[in-house]
């Protein structure tokens, strides 16, 4: 009876607690039922021969499916990676020259500067990529169980049955009206840079002077904790900003919807961005009175003129981008009266 | 050639199965007899597909089990239920009338080639 013992505690340990021991009970029924009154080891041999590899029995009554991410959502897993991860990297390469400028401040040396953000800069996009992989895997990994459970007891979510119909909702995108996915993915990027950078802004953005050694950070432009105050603000920009990429992602043209939501981000941002760059504690002394001295002007002109030529800049280019967002709307809607004419 | 025949035929023998053995348990079956009823009937079937389908039949309410201590060693019996019985009817109308259609296509493709 030893072989049996051992096959079932091969099947055993590799079946699922719950049903453990009346699974083995039955497999254990079986066998002896299989088995002449007073079975030759030979006999024994033949009746586990037949029932075959413990491994493959006890998978057989595994519940859990036997990969990690399936079919069904490897696609939307990778295409995810694909987008988080540089997304992560360049946040934490930002982050890194943040941090390192002021450290080469004190050290003086460009090089040195250099050399320690490449040497750190290498392990931590290792370190971030592999955080990102790890936690977008588990993330899959749980939804890949979770579903399969109930999947189970309900026929799942009933999809509309698919006409020739639908395809007028999707119909002939024209190209000048078109979003690409590295459009979404630009915006999604550009948010990534603005929002690190607004947040090590005491760190990134000031006077760099060539002093001889390389460029040397001297002084920071912004006070960052009268920058950081407007942070409900920055986060709801940061917010319209990726809803409006998703938003993008999901409709893939230029609709009336996009438009407007277009317009409204746009507007909202410039709005924000003025009123926190016109706030007179905003910018430091010590960087007013390098420029007054750089210009030859007095700080009192610096200080009303800086903060409205920038934001002039930035009004200007919000206005352009918001024109370029309807031309681009309409031009596409012309252009698909056309096509149905066209059609007809 | 072999081993693509071989997952073909795996494949194929899969649906086949369930109403095979769906076919049996309108009496109350052990593993073992239901084993040899089927073989009887020339359907042979692995062991350790055979066991784990009865599970995962009674895990969807297609049959009901009890284990019968009064005999020598112990015997989990295994029949189908009312529902099961509906969805076996069901099936076996459908396979019937797919099999019939495919002999059909078959048998017209061996009188093209002749």
């Amino acid at each position: 009876m030893k072989w049996i013992d051992v096959y079932l505690q091969e099947v055993g340990r590799r079946l699922p607690e719950k049903n453990r021991e009346d699974i083995l009970l039955e497999i254990r029924s079986t066998i002896e039922d299989m088995l002449p009154e007073d079975p030759t080891e030979k006999e024994v041999k033949d009746v586990l021969q037949e029932l075959g590899d413990p491994v493959t029995l006890a998978h057989g009554y595994s519940e859990k499916p036997m990969h990690l991410i399936g079919p069904r959502y490897y696609d939307t897993y990778i295409s995810l990676i694909k987008m988080i991860l540089p997304i992560a990297i360049t946040i934490s390469l930002i982050s890194l020259v943040a941090e390192n400028i002021i450290g080469s401040v004190e050290e003086g040396s460009l090089i040195t500067m250099i050399l320690t953000i490449i040497g750190e800069g290498i392990w931590r996009v290792i370190s971030v990529g592999m955080q990102v992989f790890f936690w977008i895997t588990i993330i899959f990994a749980i939804i890949e169980r979770v579903d399969l459970g109930m999947e189970d007891e309900y026929p799942g979510p009933q999809r509309k049955k698919w006409t020739p119909d639908d395809l007028k909702k999707v119909a002939h995108v024209p190209k000048k009206r078109a979003i690409s996915q590295w459009e979404v993915y630009g915006a999604f990027l550009w948010t990534a840079i603005w929002g690190t950078v607004y947040f090590h802004a005491d760190h990134l953005l000031g006077i760099y002077e060539n002093q001889g050694e390389g460029l040397t950070f001297i002084t920071p432009a912004l006070n960052q904790d009268v920058l950081l105050s407007y942070w409900p603000g920055v986060v709801l920009v940061i917010g319209l900003e990726i809803a409006l990429a998703l938003y993008k992602l999901l409709k893939k043209e230029w609709t009336k919807g996009v438009v407007w939501f277009h317009t409204i981000q746009e507007l909202l941002s410039i709005g924000i961005f003025v009123w926190i760059i016109t706030d007179e504690r905003l910018f430091q002394p010590a960087f007013i009175s390098y420029i007054s001295d750089l210009f030859g002007v007095s700080a009192a002109q610096v200080e009303n003129g800086l903060a409205w030529r920038i934001a002039a800049i930035f009004i200007i280019f919000a206005v352009w981008n918001i024109i370029d967002g309807w031309m681009k709307y309409k031009k596409g809607v012309k252009k698909t009266k056309l096509t149905h004419e066209f059609v007809k | 050639m072999s081993q693509l025949l071989n997952s073909l035929l795996t494949e194929q023998r899969r649906g086949n199965l369930t109403l095979a053995v769906l076919s049996q348990l309108r009496t109350p079956q052990y593993g073992y007899s239901l084993v040899k009823r089927l073989e009887d009937s020339g359907i042979t079937i692995e062991q350790s597909t055979l066991y784990p389908l009865l599970r995962r039949l009674e895990k969807k309410d297609l049959v009901t089990s009890s284990w019968d201590t009064s005999e020598s060693r112990p015997r989990k019996y295994y029949v189908l239920s009312d529902y099961g019985e509906d969805v076996f009817q069901t099936l076996k109308k459908e396979w019937k009338k797919a099999t019939n259609e495919l002999f059909r296509l078959l048998e017209e493709e061996n009188n093209e080639m002749d």
